[in-house]
């Protein structure tokens, strides 16, 4: 107590400098303000699942992209010969326990006993002796590509027809409305057989039955954004500056409801990743040579109980591409959730 | 109440109208023939075949006297099974169906919610993250995929149940697994969301605070009032089911429904596609309705909303 006390007395007046004051400098942001987007980000990164996902997605689009070009077998190219070899991989053929060293679950090494040595299929061969690693990621190219173009086409449609039916309101908006109620009464799957039996089997055929009822989400949530936009004052205050529909639809609302548009594409994709593989699973989908990763794991199912290489590496990356687009979609939702907001 | 379920009743009544309407005119343009010895048939006979399944009228012909037996119960006949009548077909084939779906169903669903309660009460533990990882698994691997796993692992490798077909409970195990997986993800995810608010809440303080036993404050609070918005998720389930034993069915050989569904579009057997789409569609128009119906008991706001427009 008293050691405090001769302290302070230590402390001089002349020790002290008057604080300038300047009412101009109060209000001045030091740091650079973190918008909606940014913190967006930055709660996103700190998510390891979201992180994970991400990883993952771009992971498998590069070996989608160059996987089929890394080794100089084509996705076509037959040789009845080595037919169903089992996986095998350089240096990791020597580990036992992986399953990768060209041994069959009957235990005879299938290029010893077909002559081929010196040759690795990293994922095997199919029933006509393809090179299943430059099927798979040809066919992971292609699920990708369905998906993403049922995803874009989900999202024109879905946004437009939310966004009319909501921003006009009235009647606009009671017809639309009707119109979905009917197309919800049906079971999309059941909807989606019937279109693809109808056009030829193909790409575009399945991203074609895919968007028949696929943007019925997308609209609905965009049109629960909107009307709970449109009346907000600022909508008001840029209407009574005199800006047009458009523009209050391109510079407001569509801003506004985004991160939810996000939301839903990154939801929409795995759900067409899935529909593409189960209607190829079913028979309905791509003919050969041309192959997704629902039509190689339909495939392999006819052998499944000799050689389970065929339905094991598609099932793993067509699981692991759901998985991640999940994982990615849920850090989404809570990064633009402003109710987590810490 | 009664108005509302009335207006509900007659916009379903209107959509089963148009979902018939459309599969018939799908139908209509579906390319190849159902006869599948066409390559065989005479000119004549060909001919003959036509009139008798009433091929050759016209198209509008067609589609009133499709309508006007549908709506007396009747759906014609397979052109693949020698005249068999579909209803009879359908009849026979609903069973393992049915029963595979309930079974997953309430097995899904008992699991789901036992999953998210404890998860949520031992919200951030080991058998939080444990459960939020099964639920993201349960909700991303195709049911195929989870078919086929234990296809090869239980059915081939060690041999411990049935590889496929339908001969008793054993049968059913693999087949209930695999659609019932999308069942205890979805619920068990949403019951911890659900579960975490409403732990939340002020009167589950005032319930601890007045002396309530954490056991009574669990049960009569907090999962009472959880599990009422589960109602919301249970139709998008059912269609999920409905998919899921298409393929399931498929993968098991199980003579089902869905089974005979995408072996009928294999055949181009066209009534029993319009047979089948027009069963599945009535079923799921009805699980939507029930779904509304109870959610507007419980919330008397939906109701109200409802009645309105």
């Amino acid at each position: 107590m008293s050691m405090k006390q001769e302290k302070l007395h230590d402390i001089s007046d002349d020790m002290f400098q008057p604080a300038k004051i300047d009412s101009s400098e109060n209000e001045l942001i030091a740091r650079e303000s973190t918008g909606f987007w940014k913190d967006a980000w930055r709660r996103l990164t700190k998510n390891p699942g979201a992180i994970t996902g991400l990883i993952i997605i771009v992971a498998i689009i590069i070996l989608a992209i160059f996987g089929p070009g890394m080794n100089e077998h084509s996705y076509s190219e037959q040789e009845l010969t080595r037919a169903k070899l089992p996986a095998r991989v350089p240096v990791l053929e020597n580990i036992d326990f992986l399953g990768v060293n060209g041994v069959d679950i009957r235990g005879t090494n299938q290029y010893e006993a077909k002559g081929y040595e010196d040759e690795y299929f990293w994922f095997g061969t199919d029933e006509f002796g393809r090179d299943q690693w430059t099927r798979v990621w040809q066919g992971t190219r292609i699920s990708l590509f369905i998906a993403a173009a049922a995803a874009f086409i989900d999202f024109a449609i879905g946004v437009a027809y939310g966004g009319i039916s909501a921003y006009y309101g009235g009647r606009v908006d009671n017809i639309l409305q009707r119109i979905i109620e009917v197309l919800i009464g049906i079971p999309n799957l059941i909807l989606i057989i019937l279109f693809i039996l109808i056009f030829e089997p193909g790409i575009f055929s399945i991203i074609l039955a895919l968007s028949v009822t696929g943007w019925i989400g997308m609209s609905r949530i965009v049109r629960g954004q909107v009307l709970k936009l449109k009346t907000q004052e600022f909508v008001l205050a840029s209407r009574t500056l005199g800006a047009t529909s458009g523009r209050v639809i391109g510079k407001h609302l569509i801003p506004n409801v985004l991160g939810q548009i996000i939301i839903t594409t990154m939801f929409t994709i795995p759900n067409a990743i899935f529909f593409e593989a189960f209607l190829s699973f079913i028979g309905l989908g791509l003919r050969p040579p041309e192959a997704s990763l629902g039509s190689i794991i339909n495939n392999g199912f006819k052998s499944l109980q000799i050689y389970p290489h065929l339905v094991l590496w598609p099932s793993i990356i067509i699981s692991l591409i759901m998985i991640a687009f999940n994982l990615l979609g849920d850090g989404l939702r809570d990064a633009f959730d402003p109710k987590l907001r810490k | 109440m009664g108005r509302y379920i009335g207006g509900r009743i007659i916009s379903m009544l209107i959509t089963f109208l148009i979902i018939a309407s459309l599969t018939f005119f799908l139908m209509k343009l579906l390319p190849g023939t159902p006869f599948n010895n066409q390559d065989k048939l005479t000119e004549t006979q060909i001919v003959q075949l036509n009139d008798k399944y009433g091929l050759n009228d016209p198209v509008p012909v067609q589609y009133f006297n499709y309508m006007k037996n549908l709506l007396s119960g009747d759906l014609g006949v397979s052109f693949q099974q020698d005249g068999r009548e579909v209803s009879t077909i359908i009849g026979e084939r609903i069973g393992p169906s049915a029963y595979l779906g309930l079974q997953s169903l309430v097995v899904g669903t008992i699991i789901g919610l036992f999953l998210g309660i404890i998860a949520a009460l031992k919200h951030n533990s080991f058998l939080d993250y444990g459960t939020m990882v099964i639920a993201v698994l349960g909700i991303s691997i195709p049911n195929f995929v989870i078919a086929g796993l234990m296809q090869y692992w239980l059915g081939v490798k060690w041999q411990l149940l049935p590889v496929a077909y339908w001969d008793g409970f054993a049968y059913t195990i693999m087949p209930t697994i695999a659609i019932a997986s999308i069942v205890v993800a979805t619920i068990a995810r949403f019951m911890r969301t659900e579960m975490l608010e409403v732990l939340g809440q002020d009167y589950i303080t005032t319930a601890k605070a007045k002396g309530l036993s954490s056991t009574a404050v669990v049960i009569r609070h907090t999962i009472r009032n959880a599990s009422i918005p589960i109602i919301t998720i249970m139709g998008p389930l059912v269609v999920g089911l409905m998919t899921g034993t298409l393929v399931i069915e498929q993968i098991f050989v199980i003579p089902g429904l869905g089974e005979k569904f995408v072996n009928s579009i294999l055949t181009n057997d066209f009534p029993i596609i319009m047979g089948t789409t027009l069963f599945f569609s009535l079923l799921f128009i009805i699980v939507i309705l029930i779904v509304d119906i109870m959610y507007g008991i419980i919330d008397p706001r939906i109701r109200l909303a409802g009645g309105k427009s």
